[in-house]
């Protein structure tokens, strides 16, 4: 059962991840390159501003490196980053799909391309439209709080969404429906750790990324789910002939 | 005939197997997620950059 559940995943990671990769390259990656630009330049200026300007600029203009500075490896623009993104797709793309695998298992769900797409739907609901209604997806150089603070926000509101639907969708009685949709609304009363800075990147650009971002995490969702019942099928299907042929 | 013989092997695979299934998942699922998502390793951040900024994973 184990091998049938990690071979679904592993094929229905693959085929959503060959889907989100292109559609990122088409919409979201152009944009974090625009922003990029923008962050470059805010960059400049804070460096300038700062009364250590000169110290700043004489440290990275010199020879003398800080011996910190260039062991930050990153991927070179252009392909090797692109590939890159592709391959952390592909890993991200494998890992959702393992834990979509593993709650349907759990909860005993028969997986077809038709309820695999329902607890696709539902896994985007919890990672990607619950957590983006307090903290939208961000493009580089906007202002936001600490870094863990939002993560802890982020796994919180994805852990409660999760057991929120849960409550509403599997157990359904008024009791836990109740309790469902406090769970999923607790969150955002608590209220996500989100902060607006004064930014030259336009409005325009960080609500078009906004929007794109959820579109291409819906399709990688629901790629995932209708993939991971149809593999479900054909790896099955591999097995009962295997046994009837020995 | 499949049919049959998915719901016979289905009856017939015990609790314990599911759920050692479900855990094997859940873990190589979470770390694969956590690698790609929220491993701090600047490596790591900047390998999955744009994967997760598109993915709305909080970054930087």
């Amino acid at each position: 059962m184990i091998i049938r559940l990690l071979s679904a995943a592993l094929v229905a990671g693959f085929l959503a991840a060959v889907v989100a990769t292109g559609l990122q390259f088409a919409l979201t990656s152009p944009l974090i390159l625009k922003a990029e630009v923008y962050e470059e330049q805010a960059g400049k200026q804070a460096a300038l501003a700062s009364p250590f300007a000169g110290v700043i600029i004489h440290a990275h203009g010199g020879e003398h490196h800080e011996p910190g500075a260039a062991a930050e490896w990153q991927p070179a623009p252009g392909f090797e980053r692109m590939a890159y993104t592709g391959l952390a797709t592909l890993v991200g793309g494998v890992g959702y799909a393992l834990l979509l695998g593993a709650v349907m298992l759990a909860l005993q769900r028969q997986p077809t391309p038709e309820t695999g797409l329902a607890f696709g739907v539902a896994g985007f609901l919890c990672v990607a439209l619950a957590p983006a209604m307090g903290l939208p997806p961000e493009l580089p150089g906007m202002g936001s709080a600490a870094l863990a603070v939002r993560q802890v926000w982020w796994l919180m509101t994805a852990l409660a969404t999760a057991v929120g639907i849960y409550l509403i969708a599997v157990r359904r009685v008024a009791l836990t429906i109740v309790g469902g949709l406090v769970l999923i609304v607790a969150p955002h009363l608590v209220g996500a750790p989100f902060v607006v800075e004064e930014s030259r990147l336009p409005a325009a650009l960080a609500a078009q990324f906004a929007a794109r971002s959820l579109g291409i995490s819906l399709v990688f969702w629901a790629v995932i789910g209708l993939a991971y019942g149809w593999a479900w099928h054909l790896f099955g299907e591999r097995a009962v002939a295997r046994r009837s042929h020995a | 005939m499949s049919t049959s013989a998915t719901l016979q092997t289905a009856a017939t695979t015990g609790t314990s197997e599911r759920t050692r299934a479900v855990a094997i998942a859940a873990l190589l699922g979470l770390g694969l997620v956590f690698m790609t998502g929220f491993a701090p390793a600047t490596a790591l951040h900047n390998a999955a950059h744009d994967f997760r900024h598109t993915q709305n994973f909080p970054c930087h």
